[in-house]
């Protein structure tokens, strides 16, 4: 088991973002998250990260409780996650922001050289090879996309977070996004998915978690999930 | 004869506020935590390696020790400083350099004017020397750390916090770090600064004269590069010196002010960024010229 989350709880004043949530990945998983807006789905990936502590519960990673650790160390522990709206370094170059990835999430004793051309690699890898010494202010949409998840790869993550990265794509970007989620599984990187195509997520995902109102509704393979009568409530309303 | 010793003083302070405006530029400009409480830090490095040189010991020993108070300071108050962001950090930084000011202003001399041991044998050659070692260092040091796996990490916190984090980096870690770095070289700036003075007033040592003249500097030269805060240095000493010959004193601000505005509303880049678009806008005409059809974005 490579994740464990137990009975984790998550509340805003007197709003309960997140309602003792439970759930495990296993290694070479790929997870969907998914539920309407507002069901906790952003949080569940913000208490895995570490960007908020839980109120109850525990996170374990590997076996470590992680539960409210700082999300550099819970990077550094293997955890990566990309942002609905994309953050990248704007000032800095494609390949610089990746660098930092690779030399601070993954290994701190790299030469910059070293870690430059290993983050080349990444930046290839996701589909942005040449486009190192681009500026990210010159980088279309989908292309920062692909830069948020190659400078979460650089921090070589046994697991990753990708929150809503199709949100915005054209339906041509959206198969090329999915490529690359293949690739990064097949690479051996657990996947947790927060995405709101549903197209996309039946396509990618091993396994389903449904989140409504900030507690888990439904599990199960895609096919089930999707004709569960609750979820279908969930989604439509009753 | 007067001239030359002019000359000489115009150097001495362009050199000094390179290493000062420099200093600001790690913190500020790289890190983008804009420290409004710089003078605290100058002021310190000052007070302590005039203390400590006037009392004997050697003048390098004494501007160490200066930048060291100065960055132990830093240590001591950087804890619960970066508790605070953004304006809340820059506010907190401002007010610490003000109280700083008053208790040194009460309860040291007015004035600290060198034993005339050594006013009779001032000279200007050693303090232009001293000026220039420093600025090289600082401006050397601060190079390297951009350059380097540090520099990295210092741009990514100015660019994301959140996103540093999510990438390893310690945020907090390395932003105390730049913050030591920062103020140890302010430390030395104001040592330098201790060793030209005949004569040095504790409260303007501690005024936010020294803050502001960083700020607009390393603003109108270019934040968060190199090459800026020495062109920024260079222009201000000029232009102050320029000003001064047609205005009443203290004018310079008035257009320095008017300045700064002028260039964090229209030119974020600073002058280097100004001459850069400058460049690109003529190259990409030159371009246009040769091929007419192919639209240069």
């Amino acid at each position: 088991m490579l994740l464990e989350v137990k009975k984790v709880t998550k509340s805003f004043g007197g709003l309960v973002a997140v309602k003792d949530l439970e759930f495990t990945v296993n290694e070479g998983d790929v997870i969907g998250l998914i539920g309407p807006n507002g069901s906790g789905k952003t949080t569940s990936f913000h208490l895995i990260g570490g960007f908020l502590k839980p109120d109850k519960g525990e996170i374990r990673f590997e076996g470590n409780d992680i539960t409210g650790l700082k999300p550099h160390r819970i990077c550094q522990g293997g955890i990566a996650r990309t942002f609905q709206l994309t953050k990248p370094f704007t000032g800095m170059t494609a390949l610089e922001n990746v660098m930092v990835g690779g030399l601070y999430g993954g290994d701190p004793n790299q030469k910059m050289r070293q870690a430059g051309e290993e983050c080349e690699k990444i930046l290839a890898f996701v589909g942005l090879g040449g486009k190192g010494q681009s500026p990210v202010s010159a980088l279309s949409v989908v292309d920062r996309k692909r830069l948020e998840i190659a400078r979460a790869l650089a921090t070589r993550p046994k697991m990753l977070l990708l929150d809503e990265m199709m949100s915005g794509l054209t339906p041509a970007e959206m198969d090329g996004a999915l490529d690359l989620v293949r690739a990064i599984r097949d690479s051996g990187v657990t996947l947790i998915v927060v995405e709101h195509v549903m197209k996309a997520i039946l396509e990618v995902s091993h396994r389903l978690i449904v989140l409504n109102h900030g507690e888990k509704i439904a599990e199960g393979a895609p096919q089930e999930v999707v004709n569960n009568k609750t979820v279908i409530e969930a989604y439509l309303g009753d | 004869m007067t001239k030359r010793t002019d000359l000489i003083t115009w150097f001495t302070y362009t050199l000094l506020y390179i290493t000062l405006s420099q200093s600001w530029n790690l913190l500020g400009g790289y890190t983008g935590q804009q420290n409004l409480g710089h003078a605290a830090f100058f002021g310190i490095g000052a007070l302590c390696a005039r203390y400590i040189w006037l009392y004997g010991l050697p003048l390098p020993l004494a501007l160490f020790a200066g930048a060291l108070a100065a960055a132990l300071f830093a240590l001591i108050i950087g804890f619960p400083a970066f508790k605070l962001k953004g304006v809340y950090f820059i506010i907190g930084t401002l007010v610490l350099a003000e109280i700083l000011k008053t208790i040194f202003d009460t309860i040291l001399p007015r004035a600290n004017v060198l034993p005339s041991k050594l006013l009779n044998t001032y000279s200007l050659t050693p303090r232009y020397y001293l000026s220039l070692i420093v600025a090289v260092l600082v401006v050397a040091f601060v190079y390297w750390v951009s350059r380097s796996r540090l520099g990295l990490g210092l741009m990514s916190i100015r660019e994301d916090e959140d996103a540093a984090e999510a990438s390893g980096v310690n945020t907090r870690k390395y932003k105390l770090t730049a913050f030591l770095i920062s103020t140890f070289t302010a430390g030395l700036a104001g040592g330098v600064f201790a060793y030209y003075s005949a004569a040095a007033q504790p409260g303007y040592l501690f005024s936010a004269v020294w803050t502001f003249d960083a700020v607009i500097i390393v603003f109108v030269g270019g934040v968060g590069t190199i090459i800026g805060p020495i062109i920024g240095s260079v222009f201000f000493v000029l232009l102050k010196q320029l000003l001064s010959l047609y205005l009443p004193g203290g004018s310079h601000l008035l257009v320095f002010g008017i300045l700064f505005i002028i260039v964090v509303l229209y030119l974020p880049g600073g002058l280097i960024g100004f001459m850069a678009k400058l460049r690109r806008a003529s190259s990409s005409s030159r371009k246009k010229r040769g091929r007419k059809s192919q639209i240069v974005t």
